[in-house]
C-alpha cells in the first residue's frame, strides 16, 4: 500500500509492526546500558601527535609562588564582593604592571526581570614567536558558578601571566580573562570577541587572533586540594574535541600525578555502575544545554574549552596547578591547526574511558524510529477505515487536511509556554509554573472535547491525527540527536508511552482513563520537576536559569520542549481521551484485519487447489 | 475566480506581509540559507550586482554578481525601500497563483482534447491548487528570501496559462522570459509548443504542428534576441553578461553548496574530466525532453510538470523554490494520486531531508564538528525523494492513461514482461 505495498498488504506483517516498534524501544534502550561495557567503550587517547602532552619541563616553582601568595592577598583584600570598578582597577593595574595590554568590557543582561552586570578585565600576551593570528585563553570568574570567591584561581591566572612574560616560546598569543562572574561574563567577551554582542554589552578595545582553545581555573579555596575536576559540557550538549580533555586528564595524571574525575563522579572506582552514572549524568548534563562552567559560553564559537576545578583535600598545591597549566598551555601552543582530530561527538564513562557516536549514535535513532513505525502502522490503518472503496492498485484516499492542520496548530501552541517562561519575572515564576501545570492537567482533554463536538472529527481522521503527530514526533528526534543525541534520548524515552496512548482510545473508556492518568507521568512539566528534584532545587530557580539560559547563553532546549516535546504530549492524551467522545470503531478494524487474513487464506487454499 | 481562491490569496498575502514584519530578521536569515538561496538567484548577490551598476560599474566585476541584466533595470527603476521589495515579491508570488488557478480552472490536467481521464471527477479545485502553492513552506521561505527564482516561477505558471489558453504569443513570451531569467525553462519549449497547439482556441484555422512548432520556435528565439539585445543595451554594450549568467548556469564555476548533486561532484572532480562530466550532466537533463514528449503526447502539459520535477533535482543550481514549483503542478494531478505507491515514504523523506539538511549545515559550518558530507549525504536523499516521486507520477499518469483507454483493466494488477 503505502511502504512496501505488496509486504504490508499482509495482514501479518502488518501485525508485526507493534511488536517490531516494541522491540526498537527495549533495544534502544538495552544499547544505551551495554555501553558502558569493556567491549563497547574505547580508552581515551591523544589523536593529534603535536599535542605531546607532559612532555616538557615545567618551572613554574620556587619564588613564583611567593608571587603566587602576594596576589592572593590582593584578592582576598578585595574580596567576594567588591565592586566591578574595583576589581577592574586592581587587576587592571597588575596587568599593566606586567608589562600587558589590558582591556575592560562592561556588560549587563537582564533575564526574567532580574539584571545581571559586570566588567571583564583582560590582558593581551603578544606572542614573542607568533603573528597575533592565533590565541589561547586563561580565563577565571572573579566568582564561580557557585557565587564563591575564585582567590587561588585569580590569583595563578595573576601570577601566571607574570609568569608567561617572561617566556619567549609562546607561539600563539595568550590572553588572560578576569570576568566579574562565570555566568554572564564569559558570554559577554567572547561574543564581543567575534562582534557578535547584544546591545548592552560592550565591544572589545583589544583583540587578538582566532581563539584556538580556552581554558578556565575555578581554585575557590587556600587548602591544598587532592584532585581536578574536569568540565567540558558545552551550550546546547555541543562538546569540546576530545584531544583538549585527554590532554589534560593525560598531563595531570602523568606528569604531575593527580587524580581527575568529571560529572560529580568524586569517587569513580571504574566498574559498571560508576561508568553508568557517569554517563548519565553527562547525558543530563548535555540534555538540559546549559553552561556546566565559564568554559560553556566559548564551545558554541568552535573553540575548545575546559574548566579545571579543584576538589577535595590533599597534598597538591597552587604550584602543582601552576606547573599543569604551564604543561597544558605549552602543549596547546604547539598546535598547527585548530583541534580536529579527535572527536566532537562522544559520551565520558570516565576520565579515560569514552564512547564515539557511531557506537552510541543508534540507540537515539532506534528510539525514534519507534515512532515513525508506529506512524506507518497508523497510516496503513487508515488506509483501512476510509468509506469509500477503493480497488485495488489503488492507494486509498485519505482526508489530511484536518489533521495536518490540527497537529501544526498544537506545534504552533507550543510558542505560548514558550514565550511565558522566558520572559516572566522570576518572583512569579513558581506560581506561573504551577498555574500551567494545573491547565495542562486539563488542557488534552479540553482540546479532544472541542475537537470532537465542533469538528465531528472521523475514526480515520483520528488516526491520521495520531500519525502525523507520531511522525513528526519521530522526524524531530532523529534529526535532533545528530545535533543533540543527549537531549533526543531523553525526549524519547519520555515518549515512548505516546504510541501506547495514541491507541487507548479504542480500547474503552476505563483505558481511556488510565492512559491519561499515565500521561501525566510523563508530561514535560513533570521531567521538570524530576530535574528540579535532581538537583534538589526549586523549580522556580530551574525556570530562571533556564530564562537566563535563552537570553545570555542562546540555549534552544526551551524550543525543543515546548515545540516539539509538548505538543506531542498534548496529542498524546487529545487522542487518549478521545475514547470518552468518540465511537468506538477500533473494534471493527479488528474485525477487517481477521476477515482479510480469512480471506488471504481462503485465497491460498484455492492456488494450491 | 470563486469565493475561496480569493480568501486563499488573501491569507497568503497576509502571512507573508505578517512574517516579513514581524521577524524583520527572518528575510536576510532565510537568504543566507544554502537551501533557498543560490549563487544564481541569490538576493544577497542582486543587491551587489545593483550597487555597482548603479555606481556606473559592471555589475558582472568580481564574479559574484550572476542574474539577468534586465533584473537590474527593473529593480533600479523600483524606489529603493524595503516595503516595495516585499511588496514585488508577493505580487509575483499572487500572480504565479493567479495562473495555477487559471490552469486548474480549464481542467486540462484531467482532460485534454486528446485524452480525458477516467478519473477527472476527482480532481482538485482550483482553491486548493492555488493554496498548495501560495501556503506551501518552500514557496514561503522562498519569497521571504527574495530570491529572483520567484519571477522565473511566475514567468513559467504565466506562460503555462496563457498556452493552456490557446494564447500561443503570449506564453511563448512568458516562456523567453523565464528562460532569459534562468535558462533552464528553455527545456519545456517543445511541450508548451505542443500545449498551446493543442488548446488552440479555433480548429477550423488550425495549421499542421509543424508549421505551428516552426513559427512558435522562430517566436520563442526572437524574444530571446530581443532580451539579449536589450540586455546588451543595458549593460552599456557589453555581452560580459552572457558568460557571467547563462556560462554560469552551464559551466558551475561557482562551487557554493545548494539541494542540488552537482556542486559536491564537481569538487571532487580532476579538471582533466571537468569538461566531459559538464557536458554528460547538461545532456543529462536534455534527453528527457524528446522521451517524455513523445510517451505523454496527450498530455504536454504533464511533461512540463515533469521536465521540471527533473530540474528541481538535476539543474546546476536547484533551491527548494524549483521544489516547491513542481509540488503545485503536481496538485493539479491529484486525481492520479491513488495511482501513486510511495506517497507516504516519499513525503517523509522529504520531511527528513528537510529537517537533517539544516542540521547538518550548522554541524558541517558553524559547530565545526562535521564535514560536507554530512550536507551531501542529504542532497542525496532529498534527491531520491524527488526522484521516488517524479517516477512515481509518471507511472501514475501512464497507469490512468492506460485504463482510460482499457477501462476492463481498472484495478487489476500489472506487470511489465
Amino acid at each position: 500500500m503505502a511502504i512496501i505495498p505488496l509486504a504490508l498488504r499482509s495482514a501479518k506483517l502488518f501485525r508485526l509492526l507493534p511488536a517490531l516498534s516494541a522491540l526498537f524501544v527495549l533495544v534502544g534502550i538495552a544499547w544505551l546500558l551495554v555501553l558502558p561495557l569493556d567491549d563497547y567503550s574505547r580508552r581515551t587517547y591523544i589523536s593529534e601527535n603535536a599535542l605531546l602532552p607532559g612532555s616538557v619541563h615545567t618551572y613554574f616553582a620556587g619564588s613564583e609562588q611567593n608571587v603566587f601568595q602576594a596576589y592572593r592577598e590582593e584578592v582576598k583584600a578585595l574580596g567576594r564582593d567588591a565592586s566591578s570598578d574595583d576589581i577592574v582597577a586592581r587587576i587592571g593595574d597588575i596587568f599593566k604592571g606586567q608589562g600587558l595590554k589590558v582591556g575592560v568590557q562592561k556588560y549587563k543582561y537582564t533575564a526574567s526581570g532580574k539584571d545581571y552586570e559586570g566588567k571583564n578585565v583582560y590582558a593581551v600576551l603578544e606572542a614573542p614567536r607568533g603573528d597575533a593570528t592565533e590565541s589561547m585563553v586563561l580565563v577565571a570568574g572573579w566568582r564561580n558558578m557557585d557565587d564563591v570567591l575564585n582567590e587561588s584561581g585569580v590569583a595563578l591566572v595573576l601570577a601566571l601571566a607574570r609568569y608567561f612574560k617572561r617566556w619567549s616560546l609562546w607561539s600563539k598569543d595568550v590572553i588572560f580573562l578576569i570576568t566579574s562572574d562565570s555566568r554572564a561574563g564569559p558570554q559577554a567577551w567572547v561574543d564581543a570577541y567575534h562582534d557578535m554582542q547584544p546591545q548592552n554589552v560592550s565591544p572589545l578595545p583589544v583583540k587578538s587572533g582566532a581563539i584556538q582553545s580556552v581554558v578556565v581555573l575555578d581554585y575557590p579555596t587556600s587548602s591544598s586540594f587532592d584532585s581536578i575536576h574536569i568540565l567540558y559540557d558545552g551550550i546546547n550538549g555541543q562538546l569540546p574535541n576530545l584531544d583538549l580533555f585527554n590532554t589534560a586528564v593525560s598531563i595531570a595524571g602523568k606528569q604531575m600525578d593527580i587524580h581527575t574525575t568529571l560529572q560529580e563522579m568524586y569517587s569513580h572506582n571504574d566498574g559498571y555502575s560508576s561508568r553508568l552514572h557517569t554517563m548519565l549524568r553527562g547525558m543530563v548534563n548535555q540534555g538540559l544545554g546549559h553552561a556546566t562552567g565559564p568554559h560553556s559560553s566559548f564551545i558554541p564559537y568552535h573553540i575548545d574549552a575546559i574548566t579545571l576545578q579543584v576538589s577535595g583535600h590533599g597534598y597538591h598545591d597552587e604550584v602543582s596547578m601552576g606547573r599543569l597549566l604551564e604543561s597544558l598551555f605549552r602543549s596547546l601552543n604547539n598546535l598547527l591547526e585548530h583541534f580536529h582530530q579527535s572527536f566532537f561527538f562522544y559520551l565520558l564513562l570516565g576520565a579515560r574511558r569514552f564512547v564515539s557516536i557511531g557506537t552510541y549514535l543508534p540507540s537515539a535513532m532506534l528510539l525514534a524510529s519507534s515512532f515513525t513505525l508506529s506512524a506507518i502502522r497508523l497510516w496503513v490503518q487508515s488506509g483501512r477505515t476510509t468509506t469509500t472503496i477503493t480497488p485495488a492498485c489503488e492507494t486509498p484516499q485519505r482526508a489530511l487536511l484536518l489533521p495536518t492542520v490540527f497537529t501544526l496548530l498544537l506545534h504552533l501552541l507550543g510558542a505560548i509556554p514558550l514565550y511565558l517562561f522566558n520572559t516572566t519575572t522570576s518572583t512569579s515564576l513558581t506560581t506561573t509554573f504551577t498555574n500551567f501545570t494545573l491547565l495542562t492537567l486539563l488542557l488534552p482533554i479540553a482540546i479532544s472535547y472541542l475537537l470532537h463536538t465542533l469538528l465531528h472529527p472521523t475514526q480515520h481522521q483520528l488516526t491520521l491525527i495520531s500519525c502525523i503527530s507520531l511522525l513528526l514526533l519521530g522526524l524531530f528526534l532523529a534529526a535532533l540527536a545528530t545535533l543533540n543525541f543527549s537531549l533526543s534520548f531523553l525526549i524519547a524515552v519520555f515518549a515512548v508511552p505516546y504510541p501506547l496512548a495514541h491507541a487507548a482510545a479504542g480500547r474503552g473508556k476505563c483505558a481511556s482513563a488510565f492512559w491519561v492518568l499515565l500521561l501525566q507521568v510523563v508530561a514535560p512539566t513533570m521531567a521538570l520537576v524530576g530535574v528540579a528534584k535532581y538537583w534538589g532545587e526549586e523549580v522556580g530557580l530551574i525556570l530562571e536559569e533556564a530564562a537566563f539560559g535563552w537570553v545570555v547563553w542562546r540555549m534552544w532546549t526551551q524550543v525543543v520542549v515546548w515545540c516539539v516535546w509538548w505538543p506531542a504530549w498534548v496529542c498524546a492524551g487529545v487522542m487518549a481521551c478521545s475514547g470518552w467522545w468518540g465511537k468506538v470503531v477500533e473494534k471493527k478494524m479488528e474485525e477487517v484485519e481477521v476477515r482479510e487474513e480469512k480471506e488471504e487464506k481462503k485465497e491460498r487454499k484455492e492456488k494450491e487447489l | 475566480m470563486d469565493r475561496r481562491s480569493i480568501i486563499v490569496i488573501l491569507t497568503a498575502v497576509l502571512l507573508r506581509l505578517f512574517l516579513f514584519t514581524i521577524f524583520p530578521a527572518l528575510p536576510d536569515l532565510l537568504t543566507s540559507r544554502v537551501e533557498i538561496s543560490t549563487p544564481v538567484t541569490s538576493y544577497k548577490r542582486l543587491k551587489e550586482g545593483l550597487y555597482l551598476y548603479e555606481h556606473g560599474l559592471s555589475p558582472y566585476n568580481g564574479g559574484v554578481f550572476h542574474q539577468a541584466p534586465l533584473l537590474l533595470a527593473f529593480f533600479t527603476a523600483l524606489p529603493s525601500s524595503s516595503i516595495i521589495t516585499n511588496l514585488v515579491y508577493i505580487l509575483a508570488d499572487v500572480q504565479s497563483a493567479l495562473s495555477l488557478i487559471q490552469i486548474a480552472n480549464t481542467g486540462v490536467s484531467a482532460s485534454t482534447p486528446l485524452h480525458t481521464s477516467s478519473r477527472k471527477d476527482n480532481s482538485l479545485p482550483a482553491w486548493a491548487v492555488g493554496a498548495a502553492f501560495l501556503l506551501n513552506p518552500f514557496t514561503v521561505a522562498t519569497c521571504l528570501s527574495r530570491s529572483t527564482l520567484v519571477f522565473t516561477n511566475t514567468a513559467i505558471l504565466t506562460a503555462i496559462a496563457r498556452a493552456v489558453n490557446g494564447e500561443l504569443l503570449p506564453g511563448i513570451l512568458a516562456l523567453a522570459m523565464s528562460a532569459y531569467l534562468s535558462l533552464y525553462p528553455a527545456l519545456c519549449l517543445p511541450a508548451l509548443i505542443l500545449l498551446s497547439y493543442d488548446m488552440h482556441k479555433r480548429p477550423a484555422l488550425r495549421v499542421s504542428l509543424g508549421v505551428f512548432a516552426t513559427t512558435s520556435t522562430m517566436l520563442f528565439i526572437g524574444a530571446i534576441i530581443g532580451l539579449l539585445g536589450l540586455s546588451y543595451s543595458i549593460t552599456g554594450g557589453s555581452w560580459e553578461f552572457l558568460y557571467s549568467t547563462y556560462g554560469v548556469h552551464l559551466m558551475l564555476p561557482d562551487l557554493t553548496p545548494n539541494v542540488g548533486l552537482w556542486w559536491y561532484f564537481f569538487i571532487e572532480m580532476f579538471d582533466s574530466f571537468r569538461d566531459f562530466f559538464l557536458c554528460v550532466f547538461q545532456l543529462h537533463l536534455l534527453i528527457y525532453v524528446g522521451g517524455l514528449c513523445i510517451r505523454f503526447r496527450k498530455q504536454p502539459l504533464f511533461v512540463i510538470t515533469s521536465i521540471l520535477g527533473l530540474c528541481a533535482m538535476f539543474k546546476s543550481y536547484p533551491s527548494i523554490g524549483d521544489t516547491a514549483l513542481y509540488i503545485s503542478l503536481l496538485s493539479l494531478y491529484h486525481h492520479v494520486f491513488p495511482l501513486m505507491r510511495y506517497t507516504f515514504f516519499a513525503t517523509s523523506t522529504l520531511l527528513y531531508a528537510s529537517l537533517l539538511g539544516p542540521a547538518f549545515y550548522h554541524l558541517w559550518i558553524y559547530a565545526g564538528s562535521g564535514n560536507a558530507n554530512f550536507f551531501y549525504a542529504i542532497t542525496l536523499v532529498w534527491c531520491l525523494a524527488l526522484t521516488v516521486i517524479v517516477a512515481d507520477a509518471l507511472y501514475a499518469v501512464l497507469r490512468d492513461e492506460w485504463e482510460t483507454e482499457r477501462p476492463e483493466m481498472r484495478g487489476k494488477d500489472v506487470m511489465q514482461i
